[in-house]
């Protein structure tokens, strides 16, 4: 048993929060759990070295390597929200902002949320993946929406009704899929719906039909990963939520959905003659990274600038999946890794902006945030410097990897194209970033007694950044390998 | 499929039903009430209990009589119910002027609809019972893509999201012979409900936020 507590853990704590008055008890409860479920990650890794795959309840809940990174991630992230999240609300609090009712939905919904995407990666059959996406999207546009500000409002309906729109397409592939599995048999009743037992009889579907229903899941479940052309709610969603769910959003609800697409890419491409299933993910990646690029360098606003990098990020692992070499997918997975420890960073560094000066505009922020508030700038310029792709990061290295698998595959057009991207958003972060961080301050601004704040948040993702980055372990390269592998598959 | 009607009449009726739907779909499209519109709604919901119904007597299937049920109390009466006394908490009677005229609407659907066929054609050879039912599927898709663009309302674009759920599962029900997986349907229909009360709060606070429910009103955040 060991799916079953990673799944329950969160939930347990969602309910407890839902019940107990205390603040302080529910930011201990949120912590808590998720570092427990950190540890069960970790031990769940060991699990699937040594086993391959871990089922549970008659393989109702499945792990294989690619998804025990996923919990890793998601967990990861999850225990530096909670530990982010308690200074965060009670500023806000202070500062009148939020009310306490509002702070109490958002100790309750974040397990809930990340309870749903757990449930994505470890639900083995499609019907239930598609039903904790939707959890994942309605639990995480009440947390967009709970400042109840005008714009916070808008950017919820606007993320709701395009995560709706999207899942529903998602649900139409499923149903095709389904159809096209049944197809195969006579029309007669297929055995489970679940992926692992897919896999094994791929081969025989309804290749049209498998086609009509990879490109509703790559519309569908492209959206909820912020894909362009139907990214258009993502940066104003990641704008508006309280930094702490930004940081969720940003750093692992977009990449659960890219697993989503990954599991329909890998059953799409056992099917004969339809390999098109990847260049159409190396399209939509191509794509978010060229638009995002420009985007980045005409923000007015520091986390719609940050949601925009993110949406480069997500392009750029959609796009190296799609060249399907096993070094790009490793380098793929890689990066999923490192940008899940760097984003929220930036997004908390950008709340801690945002509550001393009342604003996300760069023109306000103005020049010298160095000098007011210096340790939130060294953890951002860290973060910064690694989204960027610098080293000793290791999105360095996962990025020089993507584009050296492309160049090794000879597919040199493609790898140029992934390049300039990459350098056009390197230097859109550069330009922005260096307006608002170094510099001496026009308005003199007293130094407030909130220096220190989020510190135990950033200070454990950009500490595992660093250690990551420099010293990889044999248990998690040994993983990744085995995910790629997966992702790979025998085609 | 050892009943006593053939499965003609079976497929036929399902045909019927499926047409029903997509009937009810361009009412809807060139409707304003908003309460006739959730009416609308509630009977379109009703057509689609009705084939799961058919479906199930067919292929005997328990499972398929459950999802019935599920449609029934869920989308013909609750679900209805509750947009019902949203629409009167809110106070609004009717859309305004859509962004296309009426005759303009009819004719766009009248070209999805085609789209819709032409998308489905390459599918409609399978043999089995309302094989034909992912044309009108797809169609209800393409019209409901469209009434949501073409209304301004908050609570006509929540009747879109719904209309575009029916149609996936005429699919579910239609296409895949015995319909989905049990937990699957169960997961969807709770997946529904919730997703319905949380955009209920949401036009609710948007309501009080904007004194509008007019989602072009929506429009501070760009770039």
């Amino acid at each position: 048993m060991l799916l079953t507590p990673i799944l329950v853990i969160p939930l347990a704590a969602a309910l407890a929060c839902l019940l107990v008055p205390w603040r302080r008890l529910m930011e201990w409860i949120n912590i808590l759990a998720f570092a427990a479920t950190l540890a069960l990650g970790v031990q769940l890794l060991h699990e699937v070295l040594a086993h391959t795959v871990v089922t549970e309840w008659r393989e109702f809940f499945y792990a294989d390597a690619l998804s025990a990174w996923m919990v890793l991630l998601i967990s990861a992230v999850s225990l530096g929200t909670s530990l982010y999240a308690g200074r965060y609300f009670r500023r806000d609090l202070a500062a009148g902002v939020v009310t306490a009712g509002r702070i109490k939905e958002f100790f309750v919904l974040t397990p809930l949320f990340a309870t749903g995407m757990l449930l994505v990666v470890l639900a083995n059959n499609l019907g239930v993946m598609w039903f904790a996406l939707e959890a994942t999207a309605l639990s995480s546009v009440l947390l967009v929406a709970l400042y109840n500000r005008k714009t916070s409002l808008e950017a919820a309906w606007k993320y709701i009704m395009l995560g709706g729109l999207g899942l529903a397409l998602a649900l139409f592939g499923t149903v095709i899929t389904y159809a096209a599995a049944v197809g195969q048999g006579g029309g007669g009743r297929l055995p489970s719906f679940n992926w692992s037992h897919l896999m094994t009889v791929a081969a025989q579907f309804d290749p049209g039909l498998m086609k009509l229903a990879f490109v509703f899941v790559l519309v569908g479940y492209g959206t909820k990963a912020g894909l362009a052309p139907m990214h258009t709610w993502l940066p104003d969603a990641h704008s508006e939520a309280p930094s702490p769910t930004s940081a969720m959003l940003s750093g692992v609800s977009l990449k659960v959905a890219i697993y989503a697409l990954i599991s329909f890419n890998i059953l799409t491409a056992q099917c004969p003659g339809t390999g098109y299933s990847r260049n159409l993910l190396l399209g939509f990646g191509l794509f978010s990274m060229f638009l995002a690029a420009p985007f980045i360098l005409v923000q007015s606003n520091l986390k719609r600038m940050l949601a925009y990098s993110s949406l480069e990020h997500v392009g750029l692992i959609c796009a190296a999946v799609g060249l399907n070499t096993p070094i790009t997918i490793f380098g793929a997975l890689l990066h999923m890794g490192y940008h899940a420890l760097t984003k929220p960073v930036l997004f908390f560094a950008a709340g801690n902006i945002h509550q001393t000066f009342h604003t996300l505009k760069f023109r306000v922020i103005g020049p010298g945030v160095v000098k007011v508030l210096p340790v939130t700038v060294l953890f951002m310029g860290l973060a910064a410097v690694a989204a960027m792709g610098l080293p000793p990061f290791g999105l360095f290295y996962s990025e020089l990897t993507v584009l050296s698998g492309g160049f090794a595959a000879g597919r040199t057009f493609i790898s140029i194209l992934v390049l300039m991207a990459l350098i056009a958003a390197f230097c859109g972060i550069l330009k922005q970033l260096t307006r608002i961080l170094p510099g001496a301050r026009k308005v003199e601004r007293p130094n407030d007694a909130t220096a220190w704040d989020g510190v135990p948040a950033m200070g454990l993702l950009v500490g595992g950044l660093l250690v990551f980055s420099v010293w990889f372990p044999d248990p998690l390269l040994q993983l990744i390998h085995q995910a790629a592998g997966i992702i790979k598959g025998k085609s | 499929m050892n009943s006593p009607l053939s499965t003609e009449i079976g497929s036929q009726l399902i045909m019927l039903f499926a047409a029903l739907m997509l009937v009810m779909q361009l009412l809807l499209v060139v409707q304003r009430m908003l309460l006739t519109n959730v009416r609308l709604f509630a009977l379109q919901s009703l057509m689609l209990t009705a084939i799961a119904a058919v479906v199930a007597y067919y292929y005997n299937a328990t499972h398929v009589y459950i999802v019935a049920v599920l449609t029934l109390v869920g989308k013909v009466i609750f679900l209805p119910w509750l947009l019902n006394r949203l629409v009167r908490r809110i106070n609004i009677v009717q859309e305004i002027e859509p962004l296309f005229n009426a005759p303009t609407s009819m004719l766009i659907c009248g070209g999805l609809t085609l789209l819709g066929y032409l998308v489905a054609r390459p599918f409609t050879t399978l043999h089995k019972l309302g094989n034909n039912t992912l044309a009108i599927a797809i169609t209800l898709l393409l019209t409901g893509f469209f009434l949501m663009i073409n209304r301004r309302k908050a609570i006509s674009q929540v009747l879109a999201l719904l209309t575009i759920e029916n149609g996936v599962m005429l699919a579910a029900v239609a296409l895949t012979t015995y319909g989905m997986p049990l937990v699957v349907e169960l997961g969807i229909f709770f997946d529904v409900m919730v997703a319905v009360m949380v955009l209920g709060i949401l036009v609710y606070r948007i309501r009080e936020s904007f004194a509008s429910m007019d989602t072009s009103k929506l429009d501070q955040l760009k770039g």
